[in-house]
């Protein structure tokens, strides 16, 4: 079940209440949240390599916020171009240009200034050149049509008051043949109207 | 999410695979109120 936004919800509040929210993870990722941040539960309860995680810089993987693991499903094509939608600190980002090499592209994605600093910096860190992360709302993509072989993202689509915009405009920049693979919540059960109207449960 | 990512053109979506994200965090008890869990996605642009 996904969860659709009540014609109530004040959309402004919840948009300013992820950028708030998102930014004190990428400033203070030890503050206190109502969600797990960081390596150590990236690994433990979400099937990442930890090896792998300890190689990359420590400001992308301390913010890390997703809730799956969208390399668990297919490799990821050498050569291929890779968009994350809400990249975040970057690690994903920097993750899936580990798999797709130098002769690929990794394009993030994320509206929060904090966390596309902290991004930029990793993969420099990192010299992953093949990465550029660029500031955008996921509904509007600076990106060409039908230019896109893999678009990932992590807990990320949950956000996005307008399900039906946002997938418009994923498959307005996938290749044909191409496609999601993507973590993000799902509810197994049919949420009281109240629930549906508070911002504090669609920031967790 | 099926259903949004069906209506958009997209084909052969599943889900592939569930996570405890809320496991230890404040929101546990919500969370398992709901059925709150993280998925992994799969979904396919036509050739």
């Amino acid at each position: 079940m996904s969860v659709v936004c009540p014609i109530t919800l004040d959309r402004e509040k919840l948009r300013s209440e992820v950028l708030s929210i998102y930014a004190k993870v990428a400033d203070n990722p030890q503050g206190e949240f109502h969600f797990h941040r960081g390596l150590e539960y990236a690994a433990r309860l979400l099937g990442y390599d930890a090896a792998e995680l300890d190689e990359l810089p420590t400001a992308a993987t301390a913010s890390f916020a997703g809730v799956g693991n969208p390399f668990l499903m297919d490799l990821l094509p050498a050569g291929a171009t890779v968009v994350d939608i809400g990249s975040g600190a970057g690690m994903d980002c920097l993750l899936a240009a580990r798999r797709i090499g130098r002769s690929g592209s990794v394009v993030g994605i994320d509206m929060t200034d904090a966390m596309l600093a902290r991004a930029r910096d990793s993969a420099a860190d990192a010299d992953y050149g093949q990465i550029r992360f660029e500031k955008a709302d996921m509904t509007a993509l600076p990106l060409a049509t039908e230019s896109v072989d893999v678009v990932i993202s992590n807990g990320v689509i949950n956000l996005a008051p307008d399900k039906a915009a946002l997938f418009t405009e994923l498959y307005r920049v996938v290749k044909p043949g191409g496609r999601l693979q993507f973590a993000d919540i799902v509810v197994g059960r049919e949420l009281s109207e109240d629930a549906r109207n508070d911002i504090d449960l669609w920031t967790g | 999410m099926i259903e949004a990512l069906q209506q958009t053109g997209f084909q052969s979506v599943r889900v592939c695979n569930f996570f405890n994200s809320f496991s230890g965090t404040t929101k546990e008890k919500v969370a398992r109120k709901y059925g709150v869990q993280g998925a992994n996605f799969m979904a396919y642009k036509a050739a």
